[in-house]
């Protein structure tokens, strides 16, 4: 029974009319009273429907509320809230690239992502066409075609082509991102400069050579067209970037030739170029082709956020090295990123380390924006500097006095980074540019923990840098040292860029100049104290724990950073961490160090070395804050040993966690034991285990866990039996068994000293005892008193009762006496009747008699009447008259005794029955 | 673009102090705050029109605006919302309430009511309030908490429901007449869930009475049960309470059983029953061998373990939570995750929704506003902190307002394929669905106290601390202070004990009697003494860990790998 049944119509204007009526239906529906007078006056269409809900109230329902808009009138987004599918296909004629953005009313993340859609269509309206579809409403086009499990959906499309589902993060720079790669899916490569950049990009790149001279769509262009868009399909960020080449100079760069072909560029391994004669030439072909063969040097980890095994799958393949850095997908440059590629690079880079000569090559920074304008400063100035060193290795230079270990002076560090890149000559790389004073303080803040181990004392040479790429007729390696040098003696900060140069010559590798580490230092540098330990380059196949390299946007998912210790008060969203899930452990990049390329290689490097200087990493709970004195002691990571471990008290300690129902259930028992406990010799203290880690040797499996640290023998921990019942009694027994054994020392000044003290203390709380007891007794005089109230009205009720008992007995006592006096009663009537109906018999026997008597009697007059008749005729007629009389008489008589008896009958059988009735 | 931008940062900042300076890009969290106050006002729109239109009826039905009785008559919405208002920190109207209740409640009434819902509705929202009373500023009698109005009221109730109980196996019918106790006729079929719920609440009587009764019959009909589970060790959904014949022999953990796997659990954390636990885990075994498939939950028979129906239903979304309070938080994140899909698919969850058809299934598409998603998303947030949680909240925010928000209060969702609505507000809207949203998005109410506050209570049979947290929710969200349990009886038992072993700590003579003892007994002196403590105790601990791995009432640590089980990851058990 549908209490507005009108406004269900599906039809436009139907459904245009209903909002009208129906907040009055409901208003109607609230005093049914009026809502019949209002219904005549509707008319009968709606007295029909009305009349019903008056009668039978309890099968009201309401259909749904008719859809309404979702986006603003003034939005970009042309809102199809009526879910008209028809339309928006009309509509998608209209433009090149559409958006459609399918959601429905209801959805929190529709409404989320709402404002994202907006944000992103105020800038791309002149370009895209953006729709927005109710796939909810049932009486829509959209809900009755298609079938979403979620909301809300975007489709994507590119003239025909589509749809394109986006799947990535509901955040507008990255929907943006998508869009632009929808409108543009090839990026045209016209000049050599830009070959270059799109091949030192640290994405995966696909590169098509396309004649457009001959015709404006040369053959096979159309399907490299359409795989860039559906490598968008596979990959939400589009991470295979797809190019095409059009000029045939630049596409003998990559030794492309004909029209038509297809390369995949890879920076570690060789690059390949499309076999037309294995597999067909189509776009889904391509495609996969290259999503088969990308390299996957570092990775960006997205998760979507519903269930998903992606972090379990890619951290079981071994230990991963997270990097959180903030991106910005639409920048236009992302500096760190590129720097970070540069390791991960350099990290996979196995196959031609030791081989290479190190070409060094200079360059210079023509076509790199302005960022970069002290470079070549830099240079000029290092380049006065070459000198000293035999050693083409020069990953790691350490300077003099570190022998001596005396950190806090003349410990000088240099750190290097390499540039990695496919370079031709002439071709200038903008990466030497992180060139920062915090840069050199944190090599310096390194070196205090990690140079130490780094630095094995095998001299070995490094594996130099020396890129291989596909350009075949000359080998163009690059390398920017960087050097950041820090002189405490002279708290002069300098910092140095060495950029060997290496230039690339065509044919052959004809340069053999060494790429040397140029130390300039008037202070403290020794070359025979330098020892090139361990090399980066391509450590990830000489060591046998080989890290995965991920990256995590941390404008999305710091949460994962923070749940591995990131501080949480910083400003720079950056951070680093290796992870081993196999051994549960995972080691931090300081936070103090500016995430930077030679802070990440010593990380890695760190990890890498047999005998690793990291230390697992514990996570401290930071939000616990120490107001007041608490009862109960709250232990993290870092007060820990403070308050455990080198307490000079004795400590109970719970292990806790907060959602563990058994734990919590607890929280009274252990205020009470340490309100009771004396609080100079015992702290009663907790940790929360899921918040706050703490060393293995500490560790517990189960929750609640309660450890016993008795003062002076803390290493000896007693663990209080798991089937012990936790309360006070058993735990204070269990304390005491414990902590009796320390004082056994023979009895001295101090011991007596401390008997007074612990007198003191029992005084104190016997004190305290007898506070308590007072109030007890108070509180035990008030129940007394409310017990007496009580006990005075039971009392008063109790004599209410009895009275109402006696009145009742009374009442019993009449009420039977009543009874008997009717039973009496009844019995004497019932002995009358009796006796009447004896009486009656008797009456009846009587006339019985007189009837034969009387019949006698006529016989007897009969027979006299015959023999007198014959005697006297006048005599007779005088005694025949009274004869007559007398017989009369006795008839009556006779009738009413037999009259008279069934009445009496009648009434005992009525008697009779209402006995039965009252029985 | 600047304008938009200014909102993100601020959007941002109330979640981290520092906004970012770098870039506008960042990912929005949900706004806690902001959603914490939309739940409030929902309380209040649907609150203030019981009390307008449906006061004293039982239930509200929204759209017509009236009042109907639905479980009895006793108010029932006003009972259930009781401890919502002082959750929501509504003390004044919590007070005026309760003297409401005080007048005009009354259960000697000829009404046939139903025994389960009756106790945890009425008796678990009267001890509630009862318990809290003392929090939520009423003048309290001086035997508080073991005595007061309420909890006589709560007797007073749970005594009309004893009668039930009378069966010849323990398990109580499942309609008894207040007046008249159980009707001659009355059906001896009964669900699992209305024989194995009454524990929580009936124990709590009991500790705070003095009365035994309540107790005993709640233990003796959760034997019954468990002496009647299959070989298989599954229990089905209806039992004849005379014959202790399965009726019904569908086996899961949702409509008809649900609520008694919960009591169990809840049961053994409130009273640190063992026994209650290990029934809980023997089942947990068997539910996981049969009836777990993807991390989801089917219905199967009972004596076979073969599926009967691949079903989810909205009532069986408690379970995550229930999980993640014994300590499996993985498997409950993994499970909850897959019915968070289900309520993005329909924007509720319908009483069934077929797993391998992915749809609703027929006469069950409605959904009226049950709690169960959100109570799980609650207590998984105590555990996880994980914002997909507070996702789930906004969610159920948004499409309630959006779906179910009418002039007169909030209408039970008919049909979820269309949303229709009903006319109809069932008090577990105000009792369960808003106050575990209002939970989840308001971290620091009391009710998630962790023990770091508490009160100190002076009653005739001594001192007490009470409010330490640890609440156990009745499956009515009612919750009840552990504490409490202990305060009224047991404390007089062991305080004489405490005493004497006070007194221990104090007297240095007897610390020196025990050393002087021992070393004695051991001429080895003090290290050897120290060592052989040491490793007998050490010895005692190996012993102990051989005969059994752990206490049944003990939660496992977290795994490494939750560390980075957050926005929607999962992780596979390698062991």
């Amino acid at each position: 029974m549908s209490l507005c049944s009108g406004g269900g119509s599906g039809s436009g204007s139907g459904s245009a009319a209903a909002p009208r009526l129906r907040p009055r239906a409901a208003l109607m529906a609230r005093r049914p009273e009026l809502l019949c007078g209002a219904a005549i006056v509707l008319g009968c269409a709606f007295l029909v429907a009305l009349k019903v809900t008056c009668s039978r109230a309890k099968d009201v329902t309401m259909p749904a509320k008719l859809p309404v808009n979702f986006f603003s009138a003034r939005s970009p987004v042309i809102d199809l809230f009526r879910g008209q599918l028809d339309y928006a296909d009309h509509l998608r004629q209209d433009s090149e690239i559409v958006l459609y953005f399918f959601y429905a009313p209801w959805c929190g993340q529709s409404i989320a992502a709402r404002e994202e859609i907006e944000h992103v269509a105020s800038r791309l309206s002149d370009q895209v066409l953006f729709v927005a579809v109710n796939c909810w409403w049932n009486q829509g086009k959209c809900r009755k075609q298609k079938h979403f499990f979620y909301f809300p959906v975007i489709h994507l499309y590119h003239r025909s082509f589509g749809p394109i589902e986006y799947k990535g993060p509901m955040s507008a720079v990255y929907i943006e991102k998508f869009v632009r790669r929808v409108m543009t899916p090839l990026l045209y490569i016209s000049s050599r400069s830009k070959l270059l950049d799109f091949l030192s990009n640290y994405e995966p790149g696909v590169l098509g050579y396309f004649e457009f001279n001959a015709s404006p769509q040369p053959p096979g262009y159309l399907t490299f067209f359409t795989s860039a868009l559906h490598s968008l399909k596979k990959d939400y960020l589009g991470t295979i970037r797809f190019g095409v080449i059009t000029d045939k100079h630049v596409a003998e760069e990559i030794s492309l030739v004909h029209s038509g072909s297809v390369y995949l560029h890879r920076h570690a391994n060789t690059s390949l170029i499309y076999p037309n004669d294995i597999m067909n030439y189509t776009a889904e072909n391509i495609c996969k082709w290259a999503l088969e063969n990308r390299e996957m040097l570092i990775r960006w980890l997205r998760p979507h956020g519903g269930k998903s095994l992606l972090l379990n799958n890619e951290l079981k393949k071994g230990p991963a090295l997270l990097i959180f850095i903030p991106y910005n997908p639409l920048a236009e440059i992302h500096p760190l990123l590129d720097e970070i590629t540069k390791v991960a690079l350099e990290y996979h880079n196995c196959n031609k380390s030791q081989a290479a000569e190190p070409d060094v090559q200079h360059l210079g920074d023509t076509d790199s924006p302005a960022f970069d304008s002290s470079v070549p400063d830099a240079h000029m100035k290092l380049s006065e500097t070459f000198s000293i060193t035999k050693y083409p290795c020069c990953n790691t230079v350490v300077l003099p006095q570190w022998h001596s270990i005396s950190r806090t002076h003349n410990v000088c560090e240099l750190c290097i980074n390499q540039t990695l890149g496919v370079k031709p000559n002439k071709v200038h790389v903008p990466h030497c540019n992180f060139l920062e004073i915090e840069a050199a303080l944190d090599s310096f803040y390194l070196q205090e923990h990690a140079f130490f181990q780094v630095i094995s004392n095998t001299i070995e040479c490094s594996n130099f840098l020396s890129f291989y790429s596909p350009f075949s007729y000359y080998t163009a390696c690059c390398r920017t040292v960087n050097r950041h040098f820090l002189s405490f003696i002279s708290s002069e900060k300098t910092i140095f860029q060495t950029p060997k140069v290496a230039f690339s010559s065509h044919g052959k590798k004809d340069n053999t100049q060494h790429s040397i580490p140029h130390i300039e230092d008037r202070n403290c540098f020794i070359p025979d104290l330098h020892i090139s330990g361990t090399n980066f380059t391509g450590l990830s196949c000489r060591t046998n724990k080989t890290l995965n390299l991920y990256l995590l946007d941390s404008n999305l998912f710091w949460i994962y950073a923070e749940r591995l210790g990131a501080s949480r008060s910083t400003h720079l969203k950056e951070f680093a961490a290796i992870v081993d899930l196999k051994e549960e452990v995972h080691y931090v990049l300081d936070q103090n160090q500016s995430l930077v390329g030679s802070t990440l290689e010593n990380f890695i490097k760190n990890f890498s070395v047999l005998y690793s200087p990291l230390k697992r990493h514990l996570v401290d709970d930071p939000s616990v804050y120490f107001q007041q004195q608490r009862v109960i002691t709250e232990v993290t990571t870092n007060t820990f040993q403070d308050t455990v471990v080198l307490s000079e008290k004795n400590v109970l300690l719970l292990y806790y966690a907060q959602w563990c129902g058994f734990c919590a259930s607890l929280n009274h028992i252990f205020i009470q034991l340490a309100r009771l406990l004396p609080p100079d010799n015992f702290t009663v203290a907790r940790i929360d285990t899921t918040r706050n880690d703490l060393p293995w040797e500490f560790m517990t499996d189960r929750l609640p866990t309660i450890l016993f640290f008795p003062h002076q023998r803390k290493e000896q921990s007693v663990k209080f039996p798991e089937d012990l019942a936790v309360n006070v009694p058993n735990l204070l027994k269990f304390i005491l068994h414990h902590s009796s054994l320390s004082s056994s020392e023979p009895c001295t000044k101090e011991c007596l000293h401390k008997g007074t003290v612990l007198q003191q203390g029992h005084i104190s709380h016997l004190e305290r005892e007898i506070q308590k007891l007072r109030s007890e007794i108070s509180a035990l005089h008030q129940a007394h008193k409310q017990l007496e109230v009580q006990l005075s009205e039971a009392r008063r009720e109790e004599r209410r009762l009895q009275q109402q008992k006696h009145t009742l007995e009374k009442q019993h006592k009449t009420l039977q006496l009543h009874s008997e006096q009717l039973q009496t009663t009844y019995d004497q009537k019932n002995q009358e009747l009796l006796e009447m109906a004896e009486k009656l018999q008797e009456l009846a026997d009587a006339s019985e008699n007189l009837l034969k008597a009387n019949a006698l009697l006529r016989i007897l007059v009969a027979s006299r009447e015959g023999k007198l008749q014959s005697k006297d005729e006048t005599k007779e007629s005088l005694q025949s008259e009274q004869t007559i009389s007398e017989d009369n008489d006795i008839s009556v008589s006779i009738a009413t005794a037999t009259l008279e008896e069934k009445r009496i009958d009648n009434t005992i059988e009525t008697e009779h029955s209402s006995e039965n009735r009252t029985e | 673009m600047l304008r938009s931008l200014g909102s993100l940062i601020c959007l941002w900042a109330l979640r981290l102090p520092v906004p970012p300076a770098d870039t506008g890009v960042v990912a929005r969290g949900v706004d806690v705050a902001s959603y914490r106050e939309r739940v409030r006002a929902m309380f209040y729109h649907a609150y203030e029109h019981y009390l307008e239109s449906a006061f004293p009826y039982d239930e509200l039905r929204p759209l017509t605006c009236d009042g109907q009785d639905t479980w009895g008559s006793f108010s029932l919405t006003l009972i259930d919302a009781l401890d919502t208002l002082l959750i929501l920190g509504n003390v004044s109207e919590f007070q005026r309430v309760i003297s409401v209740l005080q007048e005009g409640v009354d259960f000697d009434i000829d009404v046939n009511a139903s025994v389960f819902e009756t106790n945890i509705r009425v008796v678990g929202g009267l001890l509630s309030a009862h318990l809290l009373s003392k929090k939520g500023g009423m003048e309290v009698e001086v035997g508080w908490p073991c005595s007061g109005p309420l909890l006589r009221m709560a007797e007073e109730a749970a005594r009309k429901l004893l009668p039930a109980f009378q069966t010849p196996t323990g398990m109580p019918y499942g309609t008894v007449n207040l007046l008249h106790g159980v009707n001659p006729g009355e059906t001896p079929v009964t669900c699992t869930a209305g024989i194995g719920t009454f524990i929580v609440e009936f124990a709590t009587l009991s500790h705070l009475t003095g009365d035994p009764v309540f107790e005993d019959v709640a233990r003796k009909a959760l034997k019954a049960l468990w002496k009647n589970r299959s070989d298989i060790g599954l229990v089905g959904n209806h039992i004849d309470v005379i014959t202790a014949k399965w009726v019904a022999q569908d086996a899961g953990i949702g409509a008809g059983v649900d609520s008694y796997f919960e009591y169990l659990v809840k049961g053994a954390i409130l009273l640190q029953d063992e026994e209650l636990m290990s029934m809980f885990l023997e089942y947990n075994k068997a539910i996981k061998n049969y009836t777990k498939f993807d991390d989801w939950y089917l219905w199967v028979q009972m004596y076979k373990g073969t599926v009967s129906m691949p079903v989810f239903q909205s009532l069986e979304a408690y379970w995550p939570g229930l999980q993640s309070l014994i300590g499996d938080v993985d498997n409950a994140m993994r499970t909850f995750l897959n019915y968070y899909t289900v309520w993005k698919q329909f924007g509720g969850l319908p009483e069934f929704y077929n797993i391998p058809q992915g749809y609703t299934v027929d006469k069950r598409e409605g959904y009226p506003l049950r709690p169960e998603l959100v109570e799980s998303a609650m207590y998984l947030y105590r555990a996880t902190r994980d914002p997909t949680l507070l996702e789930l909240g906004r969610d159920v925010v948004e499409s309630i307002e959006k779906i179910s928000k009418v002039d007169c209060g909030f209408a039970t969702i008919k049909d979820l394929r269309d949303h229709r609505l009903d006319n109809r507000m069932e008090s577990f809207f105000l009792a369960e669905t808003v106050k575990y949203l209002y939970l989840l998005f308001d971290p620091d109410n009391f009710i998630h106290n962790d023990g770091s506050v508490f009160d100190v209570v002076v009653t005739p049979y001594g001192e007490c601390v009470l409010n330490a947290g640890g609440y156990v929710f009745n499956t009515e969200a009612h919750p009840i202070d552990p504490a409490a349990l202990h305060c009224c009886r047991k404390r007089k038992e062991e305080q004489w004990e405490v005493e004497d072993l006070i007194r221990e700590f104090y007297s240095p003579k007897q610390n020196k009697k025990f050393a002087s003892k021992r070393a004695s007994d051991h001429s080895e002196g003090e290290s050897a003494e120290d060592c052989e403590g040491a490793s007998s105790e050490k010895g005692g601990e190996k012993r102990h860990s051989k005969k059994s791995s752990h206490s049944l009432l003990t939660c496992p640590s977290q795994s490494f790998n939750s560390k980075l089980a957050v926005l929607g990851q999962v992780f596979l058990d390698n062991t």
